[in-house]
Parts: C-alpha cells; sequence; structure tokens
C-alpha cells in the first residue's frame, strides 16, 4: 500500500503498545477524579455499594485485567484492547467508504 | 470520568442515549462525508493511542488521578468535533463491553460528556484562539484543558440530577480534580501531540476552518 499515512499508523501502533505494556505498571491506582468525588462526597460506604452493585454485563476482562494472571493478563487485556480498537475502527473506515 | 452504571437511575440514562445518538449518527455522516482512503489509517492511529492512554492514569496528587479523554487531540487533527464524537463513541464502547470501565446503560452520558462536549469546546476552543493568532501548541493545550474541565462539571451535574451527588459540592470536587487533570492529563498530552504533529507532518493539522476566517476578515 502506499498510502503515507500507514507510516504514522505504525508508529502511533507501537508507541500505543508500548503504553499498553508499561500501563500495569505506571498507572496510578488512585482513583479517578469521578470516584474520588463520590468517595469525598458520598462517603466510603454508599461508594463502595455502588461500586460493587451489579454490572449490566458481565465484561470478559473487567478492570483491564484477565482473572488470576497478574500483571501478564493485564497487559495481554490491555493490548487486546489496543489492537481490537485498532481493527474496529480501520474496518469501519473501510465499511463507511466501500 | 467514566460513569458506571451504578451511579444514575435507568429512565435517566436513556434520556442520555437519546441525546447522544444524534451525534453519534452526525459522527457516522461526517465520516462517510470527509473520510477518504489515505484517512483510515489516520483514524485508526487515533483510536489505537486514545484508548492505550486512557489505561494510562496519572497521580494528581490529593489521592486522585485521572488520564486523557483526548476528542479534542482528534477533533482538532480532523478537523471536525465529529471526528472526536466517533473515535470516543468507539472506545467507550469496547471499554465498557470488553473491560467493565463505564457503564453500558450510561454509557451515553458518557459518550456526551467526553465524545461530545470535551471534544467541541476542546475544537471551538482552539480554533478561537488560532484566530487570534496564538501559537498552535499554546491553542491546543487551552482548548484541551478546557473541553475537559467544562465536561467534568457537567458530569457533576449530571450526578446531581441522578441524586448521586449534592449538586455544588459535586462541582467543587470535579471541578477541582478535573482542573489539575485538564492540564496534565489532557493540555499537555494534547500540546504536545499537536506539536509533534505539525512539525513531522504539517499536512496532517487540519487548520482549514482558521485559514477559511484569515481570508474573510483580510
Amino acid at each position: 500500500m502506499s498510502n503515507p499515512n500507514m507510516k504514522l499508523l505504525y508508529v502511533v501502533l507501537a508507541l500505543a503498545i508500548l503504553i499498553s505494556i508499561l500501563a500495569p505498571f505506571l498507572a496510578s491506582s488512585d482513583p479517578d477524579g469521578l470516584e474520588s468525588a463520590a468517595e469525598k462526597i458520598i462517603g466510603e460506604e454508599r461508594f463502595t455499594e455502588l461500586e460493587e452493585a451489579e454490572a449490566a454485563i458481565d465484561s470478559p476482562m473487567p478492570d483491564y485485567s484477565i482473572e488470576g494472571k497478574g500483571k501478564l493478563g493485564e497487559i495481554i487485556a490491555i493490548c487486546l484492547g489496543t489492537i481490537g480498537i485498532l481493527a474496529i475502527s480501520f474496518g469501519l473506515g473501510k465499511i463507511i467508504k466501500a | 470520568m467514566h460513569i458506571p452504571d451504578s451511579f444514575m437511575p435507568l429512565s435517566q440514562a436513556l434520556i442520555y442515549w437519546a441525546i447522544a445518538l444524534p451525534f453519534i449518527f452526525m459522527s457516522l455522516r461526517w465520516a462517510r462525508r470527509d473520510m477518504d482512503e489515505m484517512k483510515i489509517p489516520i483514524l485508526a492511529a487515533l483510536s489505537a493511542g486514545i484508548f492505550a492512554i486512557q489505561a494510562l492514569n496519572i497521580p494528581i496528587g490529593m489521592g486522585t488521578s485521572g488520564h486523557m479523554v483526548g476528542a479534542a487531540l482528534v477533533a482538532i487533527i480532523f478537523g471536525s468535533p465529529f471526528a472526536g464524537v466517533l473515535v470516543l463513541t468507539l472506545v467507550l464502547l469496547v471499554q465498557g463491553i470488553i473491560f467493565a470501565d463505564g457503564g453500558i446503560t450510561v454509557m451515553g452520558a458518557n459518550i456526551l460528556n467526553m465524545g461530545v462536549i470535551s471534544g467541541s469546546i476542546g475544537y471551538y476552543g482552539f480554533v478561537a484562539l488560532r484566530k487570534r493568532n496564538i501559537d498552535i501548541k499554546a491553542s491546543a493545550f487551552i482548548g484541551a484543558w478546557l473541553g475537559l474541565f467544562i465536561s467534568s462539571i457537567a458530569a457533576a451535574i449530571e450526578m446531581s440530577l441522578a441524586g448521586t451527588f449534592p449538586l455544588v459540592p459535586g462541582i467543587v470536587a470535579m471541578g477541582t480534580f478535573h482542573f489539575v487533570i485538564g492540564i496534565i492529563g489532557e493540555g499537555l498530552i494534547t500540546a504536545i501531540a499537536i506539536g509533534a504533529i505539525a512539525k513531522a507532518r504539517p499536512d496532517l493539522v487540519d487548520d482549514k476552518a482558521v485559514e477559511a476566517s484569515k481570508e474573510v476578515t483580510l
């Protein structure tokens, strides 16, 4: 393919995979802005209750992890997500323009 | 800022889906009109990059962390806020369904906040500053920061309507955290990315809206 933007795709993909591998080690485990606000405003007890409420669906890799696989599982989960979303958006682009 | 399902009653969650759906349809229409074979790899690259960077929570102090959203970056590169809506919709779908990050019923609200609001404010803020001949990186920084900040206020208002947070403490807490997340997580990374792309591939940063407005004023 002679599309010069493919080079950009490879560069960004390499960067994204690097982030996906490092994220399980580098990412802060502190609650995010919304969770932290919830914890402070409505109290830890009610927040935990809401957090543990049953999800609408069962996700295969909740919290970017694979059960029992530790950090390696997290790396695999995030990498799969990164490659998956790349394939989905590439495919969607092709379908829309087909 | 990914709202989980338990934070909003189903009846309200459906209203946000109803608001978000027209924007999702318009983003698909944008893709049909403005995308071409050449741009597909850029869309795919940005989607993958944004998914990965959203997994990287940065500590901001106060026992809190945050990550980039990225809708503003996508909107600036493609020259349309609908590009940001499209990418964030895809990212939020994968995050919600596969990784339980952000709810399913409440996904419409998340698409509205992160895809529509943060991306649109980020993009139009960027364009407004560029029209005043502000440096491209500074414009990207301020636009992206403001987009994230305002979207967090929107989320706080939604949380208040949902009965999860009281209004004022919700706005104060969400605003405070996202003021900081917006600087580090959103503004800085967007400015660096736009600066790098503008240098390596100046053809890719779509400044059409800015150029067109300059011609009009001349």
